[in-house]
């Protein structure tokens, strides 16, 4: 029973590699073969990510009717992850948290380390079911099949790895894993410029890498024994061989142990302390993100003079002993994770890594050439998922980790998403390529979630709730209808062999079908009300109203004016696709085939789920919400 | 089945839901045809599918499934309709007095303790039973803040229903125009049954268009439009409104681009959709106001928040409290903050007289939803020079709170904006004529009788939102677009472009009547106008389908003979949007030009709200016979045209001759069901509190000093305005003065154009001729297509391109060249590596060896050189090393 979620979750991410793996087997030219094994791992890592929600609908307590009241604030990640930490190991667990923790290198205290919660589980659906469908669409890919499908699968595992991983360093690794396969897949399944595109998307990838990199290393550094307390500590293997947990004591006899006699007496010459001078010397260090968000949440309090022992177990712990409290309180001043301008460096490398995936404007020049040159399966994946990543990033680690940071700059923030909304929108309004038209779409819809995420202001929280969910109900609809767009747009290009707008018209007549999934598709993304784009834009807006930075009161009033504005240019560049590519006259596409099963099957999942959360938000906000929310009221207690 | 004993309201819910059940069931049905049509031959089962679902004729079944949905609707709407005005009265007496029992129980509660809590919850359950009959509402998306403490204000956006009289009527009005369209639209639209259907406008390159029909396709959006409608009329608040308003919006855009192959249609379908967006635009700032500062955005509730209620409960000065009504009663209520805190930490406000000028930072009272007995500020017994009031900033539905005045003018205007997108209103009054592309029984529903129509419903169903200075902007708005839109129907010449602008006038109508205070007549004509435009709308789609698609006027002529009842039904239209006694039309009107002098008769300074519609009526009486005399009267000008013409089969003659016997009848009745007054009911305190002082007496429960309690009548709202300053009144006195004067314009407007286009005693081309500047103003509708060209679309574009520019020329400029530079930078750190740092290796080595093949020389091999050698060293190195370390000597020798 111990071992179920660690079984389970590690399934989730691994079956793809697996199935990967098992495509070495199969003999040359059996390409259509090994489309099928390939969409076989795709489906039964879907059915184990619904395994997995499940467990976690069971965890959260959530019955089927609607009255029911909500989860409470038990289950957030970071109460499960603590209560997984303290649980001894030598007695059988109670009940299950879906945190899985491991040594994994333990001289670096890095651990294996995942754990879902209303933030990732969504998106881990998400992902699941796009490369699903992804491997559906990726029928017509004729060339290279067998190495194809297997980098698609380790993109899959690199994908469901990052939304799993609560350890800095494993979320690191899987970050790099889904770099290559996407690049070649780029690179070799591209259309005609793809080295170009491949090479872009790398290279501005990795540079948000490399700047993830250095937050990582500066977070490690940093000692956060204060923070956990005892708690973090774990090492491999006690002496019987048994996995253990090395408790602070141990540490300190292990520092102990090490000191040289002469050292000893000289301590004892000063009449000092041994095992004092030893406590002194403990440094612990930590990739746990759980851990770090604490420690960002004592470097804000800290930075605004709040803090309270409450909020620091070093200094709840050392109680009345004023030496003890000024030894923690020199341990913080002394790390600079606690200064105000490390905070804000930290906070802006992780932004400019993670933005460069949402895409951020001026980041953002890598989406339109890595969509145009991608296969269209691989847009898909990269619009639906990839995308997503990057604000995954911000909500889960530059965020939490940074607080202070993200508040101080959160006009500066709101400010990149309504550029992102509104650039996006004028820039797709002008496009003639059918793909680079949904790539600046995606770019003016990601703005939502960017400007979503950044309206943090001083009593403003519900609001900032409603802003927080918004995003992230926005992230899911965007998965939807962008992967959807791209998908249409493949479809047409797989029969015109051209993407060009202007040479389009009257596809609607050949192809009702196709005419009438796209109208759906398109009008979700336009924000139709009663599909699934309306809902995550409509709380942004709502919550971007009553932002008000300190900087300038008014401005989440003129931001939320611009966005109100912005849906006018969207209506008007989807509405003028519509027209340009399904409406009028065209004889040469006239005796287009309409849509085939497989291309049905791979879209109707997408019109439907579109339909369903325009409708019905609340069976999406109902498991989502507790955990959002739970970000935002930890964020500003 | 549906508890409709207890909650008769659901039937509404049912009725708006048939036709959605009826767009699904067609949109699969629909798709799985499209399907399965090139696959009949692959399996016999798909082929029987196929044949099932109609095959390639598919016949009139769509249209039977639809029109029985609405039809059944209307049956609906019929049912709650006689129910509901069975029990509203008595129903609406028994809510106000639970209601008034229930803030008396609570004060008693608050002061008496637990004996009267028991009382309370029964009384209101009773309520909530009561109420619970025609409305209801569930959420829809929650948004709890686990442990965030200030959740007290608004957390769920709702959907649900609310029925009143102006529902009912609405809904009633809506579901029986929708059914005989949806009949006349079985007629109009058979062409589309032909295999292929041929598209005369529509040219390629082997002659016109051919493709399939549509049939079914048609009834399909239909029953979309009519569900998003009908769910746009019982919404309870404005998020569903908004939602309904999109919905409508995009019915209307695949409606109107029908004929998709035609660039006008799909341009036009564009053009209707945007600049309804721009519209939505303003209608979500508004949302988002009302959200912030009010917490909810249901209808009742936001108005019981943003309006002084009627009566509170005082307890001053420790006496047993009595309710009492209010000098503010219906009011807005505006106060100056005063910049100190209260005990509570509220901020403490000071409340203006109503005739008070306000200040930029002039704050709105949102008074708690339920009013209760603190509220003594503005109550009568307190008249005393400061009021002040403790209001907090966060809206909670049980605090008195405030918002900026602005703000809320801002929300009215925001949300006027939203209708004037949807009605057609100056200045976004540009699409409607464009949206004429579609179908005509399209123009008819849609575009005549209910989705435009729901901007003025909103505008009169959000009254009590706007403040006088709304008010008057919504005024003004009307009387423009009524007038600038009647000028360009003058010169139009096709029959429905002249529909289309009359439709937008008469909609200006309808908003200058609401915006001065005409609720009722607004409202009103809204109702009217709906029939008689509908009427109008399919006798031209009669004429049209006659005529074999042509709507050129000057083309027709002289069709009376050949479409007698077309042409008969028509002109009763044109008598009722003319304002001929008797007709419908001319009550609504009388009543939207008598509120106009009232109001005029107050506030000289807005004389044009009074003589702009006086003149309109006139042009909008001219332009109607002038439409009819031209298409059915004199010579036939086309004889093409005229030959082929031909009466319309009767599946679409008999939707007109009802809807001609209800364009003249609609607005007649005993006086308790007539229609006016069947939505007086209805009106918003709000208005009277607003434009009038017509006293309306109340009787409530007053609790003596004794202690006993006692029925009393009442005064409800006391404000103190002379009746010369009350417009309310004035309309009321100079009703039939003012409905002389509008008479005498139609009838003068009816006569010119006999003159000019029946007897053809004047010719119009000599005015034409006369006035050449004015025809081509006219003629090019103003210019507002060109104008909004120029400072909107082209420059939305050229951003755009901007942007585009920018993004590949600067933005992938700077990637690019950072490559390019990097990758040069390696080219030259190649170079360098090769050329200098191996250079630099090399050179060593070579040195090296260059040294050792010298060195080389002194490996002579005799023992006396290298001991030579070595001493020299061995010196050499002791002069270094005592030049190194100075000291070493001395320390040596020590």
């Amino acid at each position: 029973m111990v071992e179920f979620d660690l079984i389970l979750m590690s399934a989730v991410i691994f079956l793809p590699t697996l199935f990967a793996l098992g495509l070495l087997f199969f003999p040359p030219g059996k390409d259509e073969l090994m489309r099928w094994w390939s969409l076989l791992g795709t489906a039964v890592t879907m059915v184990a990510s619904l395994f997995l929600f499940i467990d976690y609908l069971a965890m959260l307590d959530v019955q089927p009717d609607f009255t029911a009241a909500r989860p409470h604030e038990k289950t957030t990640l970071l109460a499960r992850a603590e209560k997984e930490a303290n649980r001894p190991l030598e007695n059988p667990r109670a009940g299950r948290e879906l945190v899985v923790r491991y040594p994994w290198i333990a001289r670096f205290n890095i651990e294996y380390y995942l754990g879902v919660d209303g933030i990732s589980m969504p998106l881990i659906i998400l992902t699941t079911l796009l490369s699903f469908l992804a491997m559906l669409a990726s029928w017509k890919i004729e060339r290279h099949v067998r190495g194809y499908c297997m980098l698609f699968l380790l993109l899959e595992t690199g994908m469901l790895g990052t939304f799993m991983a609560l350890d800095f360093f494993l979320f690191y690794i899987f970050w790099e894993v889904m770099l290559l396969p996407m690049y070649f897949l780029i690179g070799v399944w591209g259309g005609p410029r793809r080295e170009y595109a491949a090479i872009k998307f790398f290279i501005y990838t990795l540079l948000g890498s490399v700047f993830i990199l250095i937050a990582l290393l500066g977070f490690y550094f940093t000692d956060v024994q204060d923070v956990a307390g005892t708690r973090v500590y774990k090492d491999a293997k006690d002496d019987k061989g048994k996995l253990t947990r090395v408790q602070y004591d141990r540490k300190v006899e292990a520092i102990m142990l090490s000191m040289s006699p002469q050292e000893k007496q000289a301590i004892v010459k000063r009449k000092g302390d041994v095992r004092a001078e030893a406590e002194k010397r403990v440094v612990m260090n930590t990739f746990d993100l759980m851990t770090l968000a604490k420690a960002g949440r004592v470097a804000m309090k800290k930075i605004e003079g709040t803090l309270t022992a409450a909020d620091l177990p070093g200094l709840e712990a050392a109680g009345k002993n004023e030496a003890k409290k000024e030894a923690v309180r020199k341990r913080l001043d002394d790390q600079i994770f606690f200064q105000p301008a490390w905070q804000l460096a930290f906070f802006l490398l992780l932004f400019v890594g993670f933005a460069i995936k949402v895409p951020v404007f001026p980041f953002h020049t890598w989406l339109p050439d890595a969509h145009v040159e991608a296969p269209t399966p691989i847009s898909m994946i990269l619009a639906g998922v990839l995308l997503k990543l990057g604000g995954y990033g911000i909500l889960r680690i530059a965020y939490p980790i940074c607080p202070w940071a993200a508040y101080t700059l959160a006009w500066y923030l709101a400010l990149f998403g309504i550029i992102n909304i509104l650039y996006g929108a004028f820039a797709a309004m002008a496009q003639k390529d059918f793909k680079k038209l949904v790539a600046y779409s995606s770019v003016s819809h990601m703005g939502y979630v960017i400007l979503g995420i950044a309206v943090w202001s001083a009593g403003g929280s519900q609001y900032w709730a409603y802003g927080m969910n918004g995003a992230m109900y926005q992230m899911l609809a965007h998965g939807i209808s962008s992967a959807g767009m791209f998908f249409l747009v493949g479809v047409i290009y797989d029969r015109a062999h051209h993407r060009n707008l202007d040479n389009f018209r009257g596809l609607n007549e050949p192809m009702p079908v196709y005419g009438g999934i796209s109208a759906i598709i398109f009008f979700a993304a336009l924000g139709l009300p009663g599909l699934c784009g309306f809902v995550g834009e409509f709380m942004v807006v709502l919550a971007t109203w009553n932002f008000s930075p300190a900087a300038f009161p008014n401005g989440g009033k003129v931001l939320a004016v611009l966005a109100a504005l912005t849906v006018v240019i969207t209506a008007a560049y989807i509405l003028w696709t519509i027209q340009r590519v399904y409406f009028g006259v065209n004889d040469t596409y006239k005796d287009y085939p309409d849509m085939d099963r497989r291309e049905l099957i791979c879209a109707i999942p997408l019109v439907i789920l579109a339909v369903v959360m325009g409708i019905a938000p609340d069976l999406i906000f109902k498991w989502m919400e507790p955990h959002v929310t739970g970000l935002v009221d930890f964020l500003v207690r | 089945m549906l508890p409709l004993d207890k909650h008769p309201g659901l039937i509404y819910v049912v009725a708006t839901l048939l036709p959605l059940a009826s767009f699904v069931i067609l949109l699969i049905a629909g798709g799985v045809r499209q399907y399965l049509r090139p696959r009949k031959q692959e399996s016999s089962l798909a082929g029987t599918l196929y044949t099932l679902l109609g095959g390639d004729a598919p016949g009139k079944t769509a249209a039977y499934v639809a029109t029985a949905a609405i039809g059944l609707a209307f049956l609906c709407a019929v049912y709650g309709f006689v129910k509901f005005n069975s029990e509203a009265h008595h129903l609406s007496h028994e809510i106000k007095h639970l209601k008034e029992a229930i803030v008396e129980l609570k004060h008693e509660a608050e002061h008496e303790g637990d004996k009267f809590e028991a009382k309370l919850k029964a009384k209101q359950g009773e309520l909530a039973e009561k109420e619970g009959r025609w409305s209801g509402r569930v959420n829809w998306v929650v948004i709890l803040p686990g442990g965030l403490n200030d959740n007290k204000h608004g957390t769920a956006l709702q959907v649900g229903f609310y029925i009143d009289q102006l529902s009912a009527v609405m809904f009633a009005m809506v579901t029986f125009i929708a059914t005989l369209i949806h009949l006349f639209s079985i007629g109009y639209m058979s062409e589309e049954l032909h295999q292929p259907v041929a598209d005369h406008e529509v040219h390629t390159a082997h002659g016109h268009l051919h493709r399939r029909g549509r049939f079914g396709r048609f009834f399909l959006f239909l029953s979309l439009f009519c569900f998003s409608m009908l769910n746009l009329i019982i919404a309870d608040n404005l998020f569903q409104v908004f939602v309904s308003w999109e919905l409508v919006g995009i019915c209307s855009f695949l409606l109107i681009g029908f004929y998709y192959e035609r660039t006008s249609a799909s341009n036009a379908a564009n053009k209707a959709f945007i600049t309804n967006r721009v519209g939505d635009a303003g209608f979500i700032i508004g949302l988002l106001i009302v959200w912030t500062y009010v917490g909810t955005l249901n209808f009742q509730e936001v108005f019981a928040r943003i309006r002084c209620p009627d009566k509170a409960f005082s307890a001053a000065r420790g006496e047993h409290g009595k309710v009492v009504s209010l000098e503010y009663a219906g009011l807005i209520v505006r106060a100056n903050p005063q910049g100190s805190k209260s005990a509570n930490e509220g901020d403490m406000v000071s409340i203006l007289k109503p005739d008070e000028s306000i200040r930029a930072d002039t704050r709105v009272i949102i008074f708690p939803r339920e009013p209760d007995g603190h509220f003594e500020g503005v109550g009568p017994q307190s008249r005393a020079e400061v009021k002040e009031i403790d209001v907090f900033e966060r809206p909670r539905p049980d605090q008195y709170s405030s918002m900026p005045y602005w703000l809320l003018v801002a929300a009215g205007l925001g949300i006027f904006l939203g209708c004037v997108g949807k009605s057609a209103q100056f200045p976004l009054h540009v699409w409607l004529p464009d949206a004429m592309e579609g179908p005509t029984p399209v123009s008819a529903l849609i575009h005549a009788a209910t989705m435009v129509a729901a901007g003025v419903y909103l505008v009169g169903r959000c009254f009590p939102l706007f403040t006088p200075e709304a008010q008057l902007v919504i005024a003004y708005t009307g009387a423009i677009t009524l007038t600038v839109a009647a000028s360009i129907a003058v010169v139009m010449t096709d029959i429905k472009k002249v529909l289309a602008y009359s439709t937008v006038s008469q909609l200006g109508y309808m908003m200058l009547a609401l915006g001065v205070g005409g609720w009722v007549a607004g409202l009103f004509h809204l109702i009217t106008h709906a029939f008689f435009k509908a009427l109008l709308f399919l006798g031209s789609g009669s004429v049209i389908y006659g005529c074999h698609h042509q709507q050129d006027m000057l083309k027709m002529g002289g069709l009376y003979p050949k479409m007698k009842i077309t042409a008969i039904t028509m002109l009763t239209g044109v008598l009722a949007i003319g304002g001929i006694p008797l007709f419908s039309g001319y009550y609504s009107k009388d009543a939207i030009m008598a509120d106009a002098l009232g109001f005029f008769m107050v506030y000289k300074q807005h004389f044009l709200l009074f003589f702009l519609p006086l003149i309109t009526a006139g042009i909008t009486a001219f332009y109607m016979s002038r439409m009819w005399f031209l298409t059915f009267t004199g010579k036939p000008r086309d004889a093409h045209v005229h030959e082929h013409a031909h009466e319309s089969p009767w599946i679409m003659t008999v939707p007109l001759i009802i809807l001609a016997f209800f364009s003249v009848s609609i607005a007649w009745g005993p006086e308790e069901v007539a229609l006016e007054n069947t939505l007086h009911h209805a009106m918003p305190h709000a208005v009277m509190a607003d434009f009038g002082v017509e006293p309306l007496v109340d009787s409530v429960i007053v609790r003596t000093p004794d202690g006993s309690k006692r029925r009393e009548l009442t005064w409800s709202g006391g404000k103190t305005k002379p009746l010369s300053e009350n417009s309310r009144h004035l309309a009321h006195e100079y009703h039939d003065l003012a409905g002389t004067m509008a008479l005498g314009m139609g009838l003068a407007g009816i006569l010119l154009a006999a003159l000019l286009y029946y007897f053809r005693v004047l010719d119009p081309a000599d005015s034409k001729e006369q006035f050449p500047g004015v025809y081509r103003l006219l003629a090019s509708k103003w210019y507002f297509d060109e104008l909004y060209s120029a400072i909107l679309v082209r420059p939305a574009l050229a951003v755009a391109n901007w942007f585009r520019a920018f993004d590949t020329n600067v933005i992938d400029g700077v990637v690019d060249s950072t490559a390019l530079a990097t990758v040069k930078t390696s080219f030259w750190s190649g170079r360098f590596d090769n050329g200098i740092i191996d250079g630099l290796v090399n050179l060593t080595a070579s040195v090296c060896f260059a040294i050792g093949a010298w060195l080389r020389r002194f490996q002579t091999g005799y023992i006396r050189s290298y001991i030579l050698f070595l001493v020299l060293a061995a010196v050499a190195i002791w002069v270094i090393m005592s030049f190194l370390f100075g000291t070493g000597a001395p320390a040596a020798g020590h």
